[in-house]
């Protein structure tokens, strides 16, 4: 099971990864999780939880282009409480994106991508980060790049 | 939030701990990035081996079956015997090395594959460890467990022939 880590006790938590309701959209605010998620309805959005309880502590728009074997990250966000020097909870961004990669091998096996277009300025953060691929424009994680992110994520 | 106070409030570290952001890259632009993507992904995929490949198709397995397993919905197709197929396929031409590599009869496996014969807990765990521990003896319990649930709730026959050992069955006013 995927974990997160409470950084104040170290404990490590459970937790769930599933897509979000229509319910949900009540307390996906742009105050708490940055964006406007309601724009992004026309693709896949995951919420993360710990399991057992109903707080959503981070957002992952995604899509699937199947003829490319390929998912695209579109939009991400961690919770206002969970980002920064004082954050709660740690690695809540690492997890949503290795359960992209999790998304991308149950459907294209060997093939399997993640992509994402980075700001300029951050691409070799996340590629440093995540271990990403450098493509240009884009970053991705495929094959053994791809593999370390399920390992390292218990997946 | 505008870029500048962004980037005061958090460092590009912390800014790549929480978020991937819109592209604003226009139609052609993204055109251009996925032809990028293309080639570089060509390279990647080039370094993958053999053993790599099968190590993607056993976890895509995986992660099917634990979709399945905690799903709501029963589907009839999905046994054991059904994911069980699909993994002696990955790396074996015949059902008959596979027996052998997991010392199992092979009328016993036959059994299992076609006449919905019960796995022991002894096959099970060594169905976990032929996979390098990549399926758990859990995943493998759990279509088993599907499978039962779904049998158990739909027995009518078992419910009628049982209702004749049953009496003073409990009555509720309500």
């Amino acid at each position: 099971m995927q974990k997160i880590t409470h950084l104040e006790t170290s404990a490590k938590k459970d937790i769930v990864i599933e897509l979000v309701s229509e319910e949900d959209f009540k307390s996906i605010t742009k105050a708490k999780y940055f964006f406007d998620w309601k724009k992004e309805k026309e693709n896949l959005i995951y919420k993360l939880r710990i399991d057992g309880a109903d707080e959503i502590l981070g957002l992952m728009a995604i899509k699937h282009f199947e003829q490319e074997e390929r998912c695209e990250i579109k939009l991400l966000s961690v919770s206002k409480e969970n980002r920064g020097q004082n954050k709660k909870y740690k690695d809540i961004a690492e997890n949503l994106i290795a359960f992209a990669c999790r998304e991308a091998v149950k459907n294209y096996a060997e093939n399997a991508c993640v992509s994402l277009f980075p700001k300029t300025e951050l691409k070799s953060h996340y590629i440093e980060k995540y271990g990403m691929l450098d493509a240009g424009k884009q970053v991705f994680l495929e094959g053994i790049s791809l593999f370390r992110l399920l390992k390292k994520n218990e997946l | 939030m505008r870029r500048e106070k962004l980037n005061e409030k958090y460092s590009k570290e912390e800014q790549v701990d929480a978020f991937v952001f819109r592209t604003k890259l226009s139609e052609k632009q993204i055109q251009e990035a996925d032809n990028e993507l293309f080639l570089a992904r060509k390279k990647a995929k080039e370094q993958l081996n053999e053993n790599q490949i099968l190590y993607a198709k056993v976890q895509q397995l995986k992660f099917l079956i634990e979709d399945y397993a905690k799903s709501n919905t029963y589907n009839k197709d999905f046994s054991f015997a059904y994911f069980l197929r699909k993994y002696i396929k990955l790396n074996y031409k015949i059902n008959k090395n596979f027996a052998k590599d997991i010392e199992l009869a092979e009328t016993e496996l036959s059994s299992i594959l076609n006449k919905g014969r019960t796995p022991n807990k002894k096959t099970i765990v060594r169905l976990e460890l032929h996979s390098n521990n990549t399926i758990s003896a859990v995943s493998w319990y759990k279509l088993l467990e599907k499978q039962k649930e779904y049998e158990l709730q739909t027995d009518k026959e078992s419910r009628l022939k049982e209702s004749k050992h049953v009496k003073n069955c409990l009555v509720f006013d309500i």
